[in-house]
Protein backbone atom coordinates (compact mmCIF):
# COMPACT_ATOMS: atom_id res chain seq x y z
CA UNK A 1 0.00 0.00 0.00
CA UNK A 2 2.79 2.38 0.97
CA UNK A 3 4.47 2.35 -2.42
CA UNK A 4 1.29 3.53 -4.13
CA UNK A 5 1.22 6.71 -2.10
CA UNK A 6 4.90 7.59 -1.81
CA UNK A 7 4.17 10.72 -3.87
CA UNK A 8 2.04 12.18 -1.05
CA UNK A 9 4.43 15.11 -0.78
CA UNK A 10 3.66 16.24 -4.33
CA UNK A 11 -0.06 16.23 -3.57
CA UNK A 12 0.44 17.98 -0.24
CA UNK A 13 2.51 20.68 -1.95
CA UNK A 14 -0.04 21.02 -4.75
CA UNK A 15 -2.89 21.30 -2.24
CA UNK A 16 -1.09 23.94 -0.21
CA UNK A 17 -0.14 25.93 -3.31
CA UNK A 18 -3.71 25.81 -4.65
CA UNK A 19 -5.22 27.00 -1.36
CA UNK A 20 -2.69 29.82 -0.84
CA UNK A 21 -3.01 30.95 -4.49
CA UNK A 22 -6.80 31.02 -4.37
CA UNK A 23 -6.82 32.80 -0.99
CA UNK A 24 -4.71 35.58 -2.50
CA UNK A 25 -7.20 35.66 -5.39
CA UNK A 26 -7.28 37.53 -8.71
CA UNK A 27 -5.59 40.91 -8.47
CA UNK A 28 -5.96 43.55 -11.16
CA UNK A 29 -2.66 45.39 -11.63
CA UNK A 30 -2.26 48.79 -13.22
CA UNK A 31 1.18 50.07 -14.12
CA UNK A 32 0.66 53.37 -15.90
CA UNK A 33 -1.04 52.59 -19.20
CA UNK A 34 -0.42 48.87 -18.76
CA UNK A 35 -3.12 46.92 -16.98
CA UNK A 36 -3.41 43.20 -16.48
CA UNK A 37 -4.82 40.72 -14.02
CA UNK A 38 -2.71 38.45 -11.88
CA UNK A 39 -4.50 35.11 -11.61
CA UNK A 40 -4.21 32.44 -8.90
CA UNK A 41 -2.66 30.05 -11.42
CA UNK A 42 0.27 32.44 -11.89
CA UNK A 43 0.82 32.55 -8.11
CA UNK A 44 0.85 28.74 -8.09
CA UNK A 45 3.67 28.80 -10.63
CA UNK A 46 5.61 31.49 -8.76
CA UNK A 47 5.10 29.68 -5.44
CA UNK A 48 6.80 26.69 -7.07
CA UNK A 49 9.88 28.78 -7.79
CA UNK A 50 9.90 30.25 -4.27
CA UNK A 51 9.49 26.82 -2.65
CA UNK A 52 12.30 25.48 -4.84
CA UNK A 53 14.58 28.36 -3.78
CA UNK A 54 13.95 27.69 -0.09
CA UNK A 55 14.58 23.97 -0.80
CA UNK A 56 11.11 22.76 0.18
CA UNK A 57 10.73 21.00 -3.18
CA UNK A 58 13.21 18.16 -3.69
CA UNK A 59 14.42 16.63 -6.98
CA UNK A 60 12.22 13.58 -6.56
CA UNK A 61 9.05 15.66 -6.21
CA UNK A 62 9.97 17.68 -9.29
CA UNK A 63 10.42 14.55 -11.39
CA UNK A 64 7.22 13.04 -10.02
CA UNK A 65 5.14 16.15 -10.65
CA UNK A 66 6.26 16.54 -14.26
CA UNK A 67 3.98 13.88 -15.84
CA UNK A 68 1.18 14.91 -13.48
CA UNK A 69 0.87 18.15 -15.45
CA UNK A 70 -0.04 16.14 -18.54
CA UNK A 71 -2.60 14.10 -16.59
CA UNK A 72 -4.27 17.03 -14.85
CA UNK A 73 -4.45 18.96 -18.14
CA UNK A 74 -6.96 16.36 -19.33
CA UNK A 75 -9.55 18.04 -17.06
CA UNK A 76 -9.05 21.25 -18.98
CA UNK A 77 -9.40 19.40 -22.28
CA UNK A 78 -12.69 17.80 -21.22
CA UNK A 79 -14.00 21.05 -19.72
CA UNK A 80 -13.25 22.98 -22.91
CA UNK A 81 -14.79 20.31 -25.09
CA UNK A 82 -18.03 20.58 -23.10
CA UNK A 83 -18.41 24.20 -24.17
CA UNK A 84 -18.06 23.33 -27.87
CA UNK A 85 -21.03 20.96 -28.20
CA UNK A 86 -23.79 23.61 -27.95
CA UNK A 87 -21.70 26.03 -30.02
CA UNK A 88 -20.92 23.65 -32.89
CA UNK A 89 -23.15 25.59 -35.30
CA UNK A 90 -21.24 28.84 -34.85
CA UNK A 91 -17.94 26.99 -35.15
CA UNK A 92 -18.91 25.49 -38.51
CA UNK A 93 -19.80 29.00 -39.70
CA UNK A 94 -16.26 30.08 -38.83
CA UNK A 95 -14.73 26.93 -40.23
CA UNK A 96 -12.69 28.57 -42.96
CA UNK A 97 -11.46 31.35 -40.67
CA UNK A 98 -10.50 28.85 -38.00
CA UNK A 99 -8.56 26.64 -40.37
CA UNK A 100 -6.80 29.46 -42.25
CA UNK A 101 -5.72 31.20 -39.03
CA UNK A 102 -4.47 27.88 -37.71
CA UNK A 103 -2.33 27.30 -40.81
CA UNK A 104 -0.99 30.87 -41.07
CA UNK A 105 -0.17 31.31 -37.39
CA UNK A 106 1.89 28.13 -37.29
CA UNK A 107 4.60 29.54 -39.56
CA UNK A 108 4.19 33.32 -39.97
CA UNK A 109 6.29 34.18 -36.89
CA UNK A 110 9.25 32.22 -38.27
CA UNK A 111 9.82 35.21 -40.60
CA UNK A 112 10.65 37.24 -37.48
CA UNK A 113 12.13 34.73 -35.04
CA UNK A 114 14.87 33.30 -37.30
CA UNK A 115 16.06 36.64 -38.79
CA UNK A 116 16.24 38.19 -35.30
CA UNK A 117 18.23 35.20 -34.08
CA UNK A 118 20.64 35.13 -37.03
CA UNK A 119 21.10 38.83 -37.84
CA UNK A 120 20.77 40.53 -34.45
CA UNK A 121 21.62 37.89 -31.87
CA UNK A 122 24.23 36.11 -34.05
CA UNK A 123 23.01 32.70 -32.99
CA UNK A 124 24.02 29.38 -34.51
CA UNK A 125 21.64 26.60 -35.44
CA UNK A 126 20.10 26.86 -31.98
CA UNK A 127 17.84 29.46 -33.57
CA UNK A 128 16.34 26.82 -35.86
CA UNK A 129 15.56 24.63 -32.86
CA UNK A 130 13.86 27.33 -30.83
CA UNK A 131 12.54 29.53 -33.64
CA UNK A 132 10.25 27.25 -35.64
CA UNK A 133 7.57 26.68 -32.99
CA UNK A 134 6.57 27.64 -29.48
CA UNK A 135 8.85 24.89 -28.17
CA UNK A 136 6.32 22.66 -26.48
CA UNK A 137 6.45 18.87 -26.17
CA UNK A 138 5.67 18.17 -29.81
CA UNK A 139 8.53 20.46 -30.87
CA UNK A 140 10.93 18.43 -28.73
CA UNK A 141 9.63 15.28 -30.40
CA UNK A 142 10.14 16.78 -33.87
CA UNK A 143 13.65 18.10 -33.16
CA UNK A 144 14.62 14.89 -31.37
CA UNK A 145 13.48 13.00 -34.41
CA UNK A 146 15.12 15.15 -37.08
CA UNK A 147 18.34 16.28 -35.37
CA UNK A 148 18.66 14.51 -32.04
CA UNK A 149 18.42 16.42 -28.78
CA UNK A 150 22.21 16.59 -28.31
CA UNK A 151 22.56 18.81 -31.40
CA UNK A 152 22.57 22.61 -31.63
CA UNK A 153 18.93 22.45 -32.68
CA UNK A 154 18.29 20.25 -29.66
CA UNK A 155 19.82 22.81 -27.31
CA UNK A 156 17.65 25.43 -28.94
CA UNK A 157 14.42 23.56 -28.47
CA UNK A 158 15.26 22.54 -24.89
CA UNK A 159 16.17 26.12 -23.99
CA UNK A 160 13.01 27.29 -25.68
CA UNK A 161 10.99 24.70 -23.81
CA UNK A 162 12.37 25.87 -20.50
CA UNK A 163 11.82 29.51 -21.45
CA UNK A 164 8.23 28.68 -22.31
CA UNK A 165 7.74 26.78 -19.07
CA UNK A 166 9.24 29.46 -16.88
CA UNK A 167 8.30 32.67 -18.68
CA UNK A 168 5.75 31.58 -21.28
CA UNK A 169 2.67 31.81 -19.10
CA UNK A 170 3.55 35.16 -17.60
CA UNK A 171 4.63 36.58 -20.97
CA UNK A 172 1.50 35.26 -22.71
CA UNK A 173 -0.76 36.62 -20.00
CA UNK A 174 0.75 40.10 -20.17
CA UNK A 175 0.73 40.19 -23.98
CA UNK A 176 -2.85 38.92 -24.23
CA UNK A 177 -4.07 41.47 -21.67
CA UNK A 178 -2.41 44.24 -23.67
CA UNK A 179 -3.78 43.06 -27.03
CA UNK A 180 -7.30 42.55 -25.66
CA UNK A 181 -7.21 46.07 -24.22
CA UNK A 182 -6.32 47.66 -27.58
CA UNK A 183 -9.92 47.56 -28.76
CA UNK A 184 -8.88 46.74 -32.35
CA UNK A 185 -9.72 43.06 -32.49
CA UNK A 186 -13.06 41.28 -32.33
CA UNK A 187 -13.47 38.93 -29.33
CA UNK A 188 -13.89 35.96 -31.71
CA UNK A 189 -10.52 36.71 -33.34
CA UNK A 190 -8.89 37.12 -29.90
CA UNK A 191 -10.46 33.86 -28.78
CA UNK A 192 -9.12 31.97 -31.81
CA UNK A 193 -5.67 33.48 -31.43
CA UNK A 194 -5.72 32.39 -27.77
CA UNK A 195 -5.66 28.72 -28.81
CA UNK A 196 -1.87 28.51 -29.07
CA UNK A 197 -1.49 24.82 -28.25
CA UNK A 198 0.20 25.00 -24.84
CA UNK A 199 -2.53 24.48 -22.24
CA UNK A 200 -1.16 26.97 -19.72
CA UNK A 201 -0.52 29.72 -22.28
CA UNK A 202 -3.91 29.08 -23.87
CA UNK A 203 -5.50 29.37 -20.42
CA UNK A 204 -4.01 32.76 -19.66
CA UNK A 205 -4.73 34.05 -23.17
CA UNK A 206 -8.33 32.95 -22.89
CA UNK A 207 -8.65 34.28 -19.34
CA UNK A 208 -7.49 37.69 -20.57
CA UNK A 209 -10.06 37.60 -23.38
CA UNK A 210 -12.88 36.63 -21.00
CA UNK A 211 -11.73 39.34 -18.61
CA UNK A 212 -12.09 41.91 -21.41
CA UNK A 213 -15.42 40.55 -22.71
CA UNK A 214 -17.09 38.78 -19.76
CA UNK A 215 -20.53 38.71 -21.42
CA UNK A 216 -19.14 36.52 -24.23
CA UNK A 217 -17.53 33.87 -22.06
CA UNK A 218 -19.25 30.88 -23.70
CA UNK A 219 -18.45 31.98 -27.26
CA UNK A 220 -14.85 32.77 -26.30
CA UNK A 221 -14.40 29.35 -24.69
CA UNK A 222 -15.86 27.69 -27.77
CA UNK A 223 -13.68 29.55 -30.27
CA UNK A 224 -10.53 29.05 -28.22
CA UNK A 225 -11.32 25.37 -27.79
CA UNK A 226 -12.01 25.12 -31.52
CA UNK A 227 -8.64 26.65 -32.38
CA UNK A 228 -6.98 24.44 -29.78
CA UNK A 229 -8.54 21.28 -31.19
CA UNK A 230 -7.89 22.30 -34.80
CA UNK A 231 -4.32 23.06 -33.78
CA UNK A 232 -3.83 19.73 -32.05
CA UNK A 233 -5.09 17.89 -35.13
CA UNK A 234 -3.18 19.86 -37.77
CA UNK A 235 -0.36 21.40 -35.74
CA UNK A 236 2.17 18.57 -35.80
CA UNK A 237 1.97 18.25 -39.60
CA UNK A 238 1.98 21.99 -40.27
CA UNK A 239 5.06 22.31 -38.05
CA UNK A 240 6.81 19.36 -39.65
CA UNK A 241 6.06 20.24 -43.29
CA UNK A 242 6.00 24.07 -43.25
CA UNK A 243 7.62 25.61 -40.16
CA UNK A 244 10.77 23.47 -39.92
CA UNK A 245 11.69 23.71 -43.64
CA UNK A 246 10.96 27.46 -43.55
CA UNK A 247 13.22 27.97 -40.52
CA UNK A 248 16.00 26.01 -42.27
CA UNK A 249 15.52 27.96 -45.50
CA UNK A 250 15.65 31.35 -43.77
CA UNK A 251 18.70 30.34 -41.75
CA UNK A 252 20.50 29.35 -44.95
CA UNK A 253 19.67 32.43 -47.05
CA UNK A 254 20.48 34.76 -44.16
CA UNK A 255 23.93 33.20 -44.00
CA UNK A 256 23.74 31.58 -40.61
CA UNK A 257 26.99 30.01 -39.50
CA UNK A 258 27.79 26.38 -38.86
CA UNK A 259 27.22 23.23 -40.87
CA UNK A 260 23.75 22.00 -41.58
CA UNK A 261 22.96 19.46 -38.90
CA UNK A 262 20.12 18.11 -41.00
CA UNK A 263 22.67 15.96 -42.86
CA UNK A 264 23.28 14.08 -39.65
CA UNK A 265 19.57 13.37 -39.43
CA UNK A 266 19.94 9.60 -39.41
CA UNK A 267 21.90 9.65 -36.20
CA UNK A 268 19.27 11.66 -34.44
CA UNK A 269 16.42 9.54 -35.64
CA UNK A 270 17.36 6.78 -33.24
CA UNK A 271 16.89 9.06 -30.28
CA UNK A 272 13.16 9.34 -29.99
CA UNK A 273 12.12 11.44 -27.04
CA UNK A 274 9.90 10.27 -24.25
CA UNK A 275 8.31 13.67 -23.75
CA UNK A 276 6.01 13.42 -26.75
CA UNK A 277 2.75 13.18 -24.80
CA UNK A 278 1.23 16.23 -26.45
CA UNK B 1 7.25 7.06 -19.70
CA UNK B 2 4.37 4.76 -19.08
CA UNK B 3 1.94 5.82 -16.43
CA UNK B 4 -0.22 3.19 -14.87
CA UNK B 5 -3.97 3.55 -14.76
CA UNK B 6 -3.63 3.68 -10.99
CA UNK B 7 -1.36 6.74 -11.18
CA UNK B 8 -3.64 8.36 -13.72
CA UNK B 9 -6.72 7.80 -11.55
CA UNK B 10 -4.93 9.00 -8.42
CA UNK B 11 -3.78 12.23 -10.08
CA UNK B 12 -7.19 12.79 -11.69
CA UNK B 13 -9.12 12.32 -8.44
CA UNK B 14 -6.73 14.54 -6.47
CA UNK B 15 -6.79 17.21 -9.19
CA UNK B 16 -10.60 17.08 -9.14
CA UNK B 17 -10.64 17.57 -5.36
CA UNK B 18 -8.10 20.41 -5.45
CA UNK B 19 -10.00 22.12 -8.27
CA UNK B 20 -13.27 21.82 -6.29
CA UNK B 21 -11.62 23.54 -3.33
CA UNK B 22 -10.11 26.20 -5.61
CA UNK B 23 -13.56 26.69 -7.15
CA UNK B 24 -15.08 27.08 -3.66
CA UNK B 25 -12.50 29.61 -2.47
CA UNK B 26 -12.71 31.75 -5.63
CA UNK B 27 -16.53 31.74 -5.73
CA UNK B 28 -16.66 32.42 -1.97
CA UNK B 29 -14.41 35.45 -2.44
CA UNK B 30 -16.66 36.60 -5.30
CA UNK B 31 -19.60 36.44 -2.87
CA UNK B 32 -21.49 33.53 -4.45
CA UNK B 33 -19.98 30.33 -3.04
CA UNK B 34 -20.24 27.10 -5.03
CA UNK B 35 -19.62 24.29 -2.51
CA UNK B 36 -17.36 21.39 -3.52
CA UNK B 37 -20.28 18.92 -3.33
CA UNK B 38 -22.32 21.08 -5.73
CA UNK B 39 -19.92 20.29 -8.54
CA UNK B 40 -19.49 16.55 -7.90
CA UNK B 41 -21.78 15.69 -10.87
CA UNK B 42 -19.79 18.04 -13.13
CA UNK B 43 -16.48 16.56 -11.97
CA UNK B 44 -17.78 13.02 -12.55
CA UNK B 45 -18.92 14.00 -16.06
CA UNK B 46 -15.42 15.36 -16.79
CA UNK B 47 -13.87 12.19 -15.38
CA UNK B 48 -16.08 10.02 -17.62
CA UNK B 49 -15.06 12.02 -20.71
CA UNK B 50 -11.37 11.75 -19.73
CA UNK B 51 -11.48 8.01 -19.06
CA UNK B 52 -13.39 7.30 -22.27
CA UNK B 53 -10.79 9.37 -24.12
CA UNK B 54 -7.92 7.41 -22.53
CA UNK B 55 -9.69 4.15 -23.37
CA UNK B 56 -10.06 5.17 -27.02
CA UNK B 57 -6.37 6.18 -27.01
CA UNK B 58 -5.40 2.68 -25.78
CA UNK B 59 -7.63 0.99 -28.36
CA UNK B 60 -6.24 3.21 -31.13
CA UNK B 61 -2.69 2.28 -30.06
CA UNK B 62 -3.61 -1.39 -30.53
CA UNK B 63 -4.26 -0.68 -34.21
CA UNK B 64 -1.10 1.46 -34.40
CA UNK B 65 -2.83 4.85 -34.42
CA UNK B 66 -0.81 7.21 -32.22
CA UNK B 67 -2.43 10.56 -31.62
CA UNK B 68 -2.28 12.85 -28.58
CA UNK B 69 -5.15 12.02 -26.20
CA UNK B 70 -6.36 15.64 -26.27
CA UNK B 71 -7.98 14.77 -29.62
CA UNK B 72 -10.01 11.87 -28.20
CA UNK B 73 -10.96 13.54 -24.93
CA UNK B 74 -12.08 16.79 -26.54
CA UNK B 75 -14.01 14.95 -29.25
CA UNK B 76 -15.86 12.83 -26.68
CA UNK B 77 -16.57 15.87 -24.52
CA UNK B 78 -17.84 17.81 -27.55
CA UNK B 79 -20.15 14.99 -28.61
CA UNK B 80 -21.55 14.50 -25.08
CA UNK B 81 -22.65 18.15 -25.15
CA UNK B 82 -24.57 17.92 -28.44
CA UNK B 83 -28.31 17.76 -27.57
CA UNK B 84 -29.20 16.07 -30.88
CA UNK B 85 -26.91 13.16 -30.00
CA UNK B 86 -27.43 12.64 -26.28
CA UNK B 87 -30.57 13.29 -24.19
CA UNK B 88 -28.38 14.21 -21.20
CA UNK B 89 -26.35 16.74 -23.17
CA UNK B 90 -27.94 19.78 -21.53
CA UNK B 91 -27.34 18.37 -18.03
CA UNK B 92 -23.77 17.56 -19.04
CA UNK B 93 -23.05 21.13 -20.17
CA UNK B 94 -24.94 22.76 -17.26
CA UNK B 95 -23.20 20.70 -14.54
CA UNK B 96 -19.73 21.28 -16.00
CA UNK B 97 -20.53 24.97 -16.40
CA UNK B 98 -20.66 25.26 -12.58
CA UNK B 99 -16.92 24.53 -12.48
CA UNK B 100 -14.79 27.60 -13.17
CA UNK B 101 -12.17 27.08 -15.84
CA UNK B 102 -9.69 29.17 -13.85
CA UNK B 103 -10.17 26.97 -10.78
CA UNK B 104 -9.27 23.94 -12.89
CA UNK B 105 -6.11 25.71 -14.04
CA UNK B 106 -4.78 26.36 -10.53
CA UNK B 107 -3.88 22.75 -9.61
CA UNK B 108 -2.40 22.19 -13.09
CA UNK B 109 -0.12 25.20 -12.73
CA UNK B 110 0.71 24.10 -9.19
CA UNK B 111 2.03 20.79 -10.57
CA UNK B 112 3.97 22.82 -13.15
CA UNK B 113 5.28 25.01 -10.33
CA UNK B 114 6.49 21.98 -8.38
CA UNK B 115 8.41 20.61 -11.36
CA UNK B 116 9.75 23.99 -12.54
CA UNK B 117 12.82 23.92 -10.29
CA UNK B 118 14.62 21.19 -12.23
CA UNK B 119 14.41 23.35 -15.37
CA UNK B 120 15.71 26.52 -13.71
CA UNK B 121 19.39 25.51 -13.58
CA UNK B 122 19.50 24.45 -17.22
CA UNK B 123 17.62 27.61 -18.07
CA UNK B 124 20.39 29.78 -16.59
CA UNK B 125 23.00 28.04 -18.71
CA UNK B 126 21.14 28.79 -21.95
CA UNK B 127 21.86 31.92 -23.86
CA UNK B 128 19.81 35.07 -23.73
CA UNK B 129 19.25 34.58 -27.47
CA UNK B 130 17.23 31.43 -27.00
CA UNK B 131 15.03 33.22 -24.47
CA UNK B 132 14.38 36.14 -26.82
CA UNK B 133 13.69 33.95 -29.86
CA UNK B 134 11.43 31.66 -27.81
CA UNK B 135 9.42 34.66 -26.60
CA UNK B 136 9.15 35.95 -30.19
CA UNK B 137 7.66 32.62 -31.25
CA UNK B 138 5.14 32.67 -28.38
CA UNK B 139 4.10 36.26 -29.08
CA UNK B 140 4.22 35.74 -32.83
CA UNK B 141 2.01 32.67 -32.76
CA UNK B 142 -0.60 34.50 -30.69
CA UNK B 143 -0.52 37.75 -32.69
CA UNK B 144 -0.37 35.90 -35.99
CA UNK B 145 -3.45 33.93 -35.01
CA UNK B 146 -5.39 36.98 -33.81
CA UNK B 147 -4.60 39.07 -36.90
CA UNK B 148 -5.28 36.24 -39.36
CA UNK B 149 -8.51 35.32 -37.57
CA UNK B 150 -9.64 38.97 -37.61
CA UNK B 151 -8.95 39.27 -41.36
CA UNK B 152 -10.60 35.92 -42.13
CA UNK B 153 -13.70 36.67 -40.03
CA UNK B 154 -14.03 40.04 -41.79
CA UNK B 155 -13.49 38.47 -45.22
CA UNK B 156 -16.14 35.81 -44.59
CA UNK B 157 -18.58 38.40 -43.21
CA UNK B 158 -18.96 36.83 -39.75
CA UNK B 159 -17.94 40.01 -37.94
Amino acid sequence: MKKYFKDWKVFALCFGMVVVSELIGSKPVKLGPVSFTLLPMLYALLLGIVLFKVKVIDQESMKTASPYITISVMFLTAKMGSSIGPELGKLFESGAALIVQEIVKKFIFVFISVPVGVLILRMGREVVGCGFSTNRENAIAIVGNLYGLDSAEGRGVMGGYITGTVLGTIFSGLLASLVCGLGIFHPYALAMGAGVGSASMMSVNMAATIEAFPEMQLEIEAFTAGAQVAGSVMGMYLTLFISVPLANFLYKILGGKGENQAKKGKKGREKKTAGAAH
Amino acid sequence: MTLTWFTKMKVLVMTGIFASIANYISTYKAGDPVYPWDIIPGMLFLLVAILLGCLVEQLALKVKIKLPNIIYISLISILMGVPQLFPFAETYVAEIDKISLLALCTPILAFAGISIGKDLDEFRKQGVGIVIVALITIGGLYLGGVVTAQLMLMATGII
